[in-house]
């Protein structure tokens, strides 16, 4: 498999808003939630959040267009594409929540300024990240918007690179985006899975915290040589035992991490790190954890990295990718903050300070609602 | 070589001031058990993709390529009004149907797929980026069989749904579910091809080779209007439509599933782009 190279990234997170500067803060262990108070609803919400740190107001309805195009200007100008390139660029974009935090501001100001012709959801469907995104860049090229819950962003990656090798594309821009909004922040603290504080895989952890994150990817099929990882494949499967959750056996995260294993002719003893989902929910831990034990006899060195900017959901595997990828870049696998206590239960221990990185093969796991598991391969070539 | 080995073609008007039509009875006999707490988006999908499937021999990892361009509308409103006009946390089921995935967990669950599940979507040509996204994978081997269907509901009422969509309000709106059962090697079925051409005298150039009396011509609707009109003339073919003309975002799945179910002879062809991105050239054999 030729895989595809990562020829420049964009990245704005609770870290800081360009992709070296969140590297750096990671490597120095930063975590920095805020916390949210959220006192419209009959039963007022708190919970701490990842937000990004720009200085406006959380669902300031400007928001959405501002932070986007920093990162896709970023990631675009890093890939040194030329004009013609950029013009033809294809888009892959992942989100669970696309635009729906303007939607919900236009129609609350409808409610107050005109609540007889007010309608809900006025703005509807997934296209506004790609339009203010080509808008930004002026591009032309075809876009393909994914909406599988957390594994958004990874399904897109994974069909950009499928695309990159089939050669109906030279290089792609793959984005993912979350951006604070009220349905997301209710919606999950309806399901009671939001927590005080984050510990994935740790025996006391009880669920997972929120945060947002923009993110933007170029793959290349052609890279320079001094450019060092490629995304060389990936796997997806569907696991229909819960619409939250994979099966808690870890049948269904073994089979996708053996498919991914299988296309790219790795063997589990050459994996030298995996970025693992670890949302620290009680139930996605245990299929994490379970399913990794049934491939890795030996697991090598697990990394959550939601510590340091939160679950940002659709966007998570790009957001994510940025981060471990350019650890690798930087010779460090990254530590886990909140990482206290075995669970014995689980067996996985992620490492907690911060460990070498050798050249070779990573994996970096990602799992949704709607059943999606899905695994993406990355390889740090030696120089 | 890509067979389309099935079809299934629903397309129903929504008429002013009537209710939508239930899917509750055609589901009964679809659903290999009640499911709970679904909308009308996965309701859709479910009908079309058991319809697709049935009397089909589905491999277990089989994909699942589910498109559209507005998904679950109706719970999205529901779920909407829920949060911010009463300022109540929404239902558990209402925030996970939100999700264009949820459709495509029951429609695995309910044929007993375990294979790849994707929602994808391009405002107006959802179709084209499914159909890609499905033929993709067929053509590096990742999956031998795909399901691939666009769904596209409407919520009630229909000048809310018309403004939302930037519609005039005199435009005839339609629900679909369109499905394609797609499998790598099968021999006595249509053939499906992608090709895709930089240039707009490159495709001319195939599209003349390859036509035949009878064959059928589809310009997508994104495609500008000179070029498709050129297109038509070139080719003395009329541009496909539904029988009803009613609109919903995705009409090039209703024309595609309405052609492969209608009977009709010869060859199809479903073209998209535009001379800044190039251009997809659908092949659809006799």
């Amino acid at each position: 498999m030729a895989g595809a190279y990562i020829r420049g990234v964009g990245l704005s997170c609770a870290l800081g808003e360009d992709a070296e500067s969140c590297v750096s803060a990671m490597q120095r262990m930063q975590v920095r939630p805020v916390r949210l108070h959220l006192d419209e609803f009959d039963e007022p919400l708190q919970m701490p959040y990842y937000r990004i740190p720009d200085r406006s107001e959380l669902f300031d309805a400007g928001r959405f267009e501002r932070l986007l195009p920093p990162v896709a200007r970023a990631a675009v100008a890093q890939a040194g594409l030329t004009p013609e390139e950029i013009h033809r660029l294809p888009m892959f974009i992942g989100s669970s929540c696309f635009s729906v935090g303007l939607s919900e501001s236009r129609y609350a100001s409808a409610l107050v300024q005109q609540p007889e012709t007010a309608i809900p959801m006025p703005l509807c469907g997934y296209q506004d990240i790609a339009v203010i995104l080509q808008r930004t860049l002026g591009c032309k090229g075809d876009t393909y918007t994914y909406n599988t819950a957390c594994t958004s962003s990874a399904n897109a990656l994974l069909a950009a690179l499928r695309m990159i090798e089939l050669g109906w594309y030279r290089h792609t821009l793959v984005a993912g985006a979350e951006l604070a909004n009220r349905t997301t922040l209710a919606g999950f603290s309806g399901l009671q899975v939001v927590a005080e504080t984050l510990r994935p895989f740790d025996a006391a952890r009880k669920g997972l915290l929120m945060g947002e994150g923009i993110g933007a990817v170029v793959l290349s099929a052609e890279t320079d040589s001094a450019n060092r990882l490629r995304v060389i494949g990936g796997a997806s499967n569907c696991d229909t035992w819960s619409v939250t959750t994979a099966n808690t056996d870890g049948n269904s995260v073994a089979k996708v991490l053996n498919q991914a294993l299988h296309q790219m002719r790795v063997q589990p003893r050459q994996v030298r790190g995996i970025k693992a989902h670890g949302t620290a929910t009680p139930a996605g831990d245990a299929a994490e954890a379970l399913g990794l034990r049934q491939v890795f006899p030996n697991l090598p060195p697990v990394s959550v990295l939601k510590p340091y900017l939160g679950h940002t959901l659709g966007a998570c595997c790009v957001n994510e990718l940025i981060l471990y990828a350019g650890a690798l870049l930087h010779g460090f696998l990254p530590a886990t903050p909140g990482f206290e206590t075995p669970d014995p239960a689980l067996g996985v221990q992620p490492i907690t300070t911060p460990e070498p990185a050798p050249d070779g093969h990573y994996l970096l796991n990602h799992f949704g609602f709607g059943g999606n598991n899905t695994v993406l391969a990355l390889e740090k070539i030696a120089p | 070589m890509i067979k389309l080995v099935s079809a299934s073609h629903y397309l129903q008007p929504v008429y002013d001031h009537a209710a939508l039509t239930s899917l509750e009875a055609p589901l009964k006999g679809l659903c290999r058990e009640p499911f709970r707490r679904i909308d009308r988006f996965i309701q859709l999908a479910l009908l079309g993709s058991a319809n697709c499937a049935s009397g089909r021999n589905l491999r277990p990892d089989c994909g699942i390529y589910l498109g559209s361009g507005l998904g679950p509308i109706g719970n999205n409103i529901v779920t909407q009004e829920q949060l911010i006009r009463d300022l109540e946390i929404p239902k558990p089921f209402n925030f996970i149907n939100t999700l264009g995935s949820s459709a495509g967990f029951y429609v695995a669950r309910n044929l007993g797929l375990q294979g790849q599940n994707f929602f994808i979507s391009r405002r107006g040509a959802s179709l084209q980026a499914v159909l890609s996204a499905a033929m993709a994978d067929m053509l590096l081997g990742f999956v031998t069989q795909a399901l691939v269907g666009v769904v596209e509901e409407v919520a009630l009422p229909l000048d809310a749904h018309r403004l939302r969509q930037h519609l005039s309000q005199d435009i005839l709106l339609a629900e679909g579910s369109h499905w394609l059962l797609l499998q790598s090697g099968a021999s006595d079925s249509r053939s499906l091809d992608l090709k895709r051409f930089a240039e707009f005298a490159a495709l001319e150039d195939f599209l003349k080779s390859a036509w035949r009396t009878g064959d059928r011509l589809c310009c997508a609707r994104s495609m500008e209007t000179h070029a498709a009109e050129a297109m038509r003339r070139d080719f003395n073919a009329g541009a496909l439509s539904d029988p009803a003309s009613a609109f919903h975002d995705s009409l090039e799945a209703a024309w595609l599933a309405a052609f492969v179910t209608g009977g009709e002879q010869g060859n199809l062809f479903l073209v998209d782009g535009h001379p800044e991105r190039g251009w997809s050239l659908f092949y659809l054999g006799a």
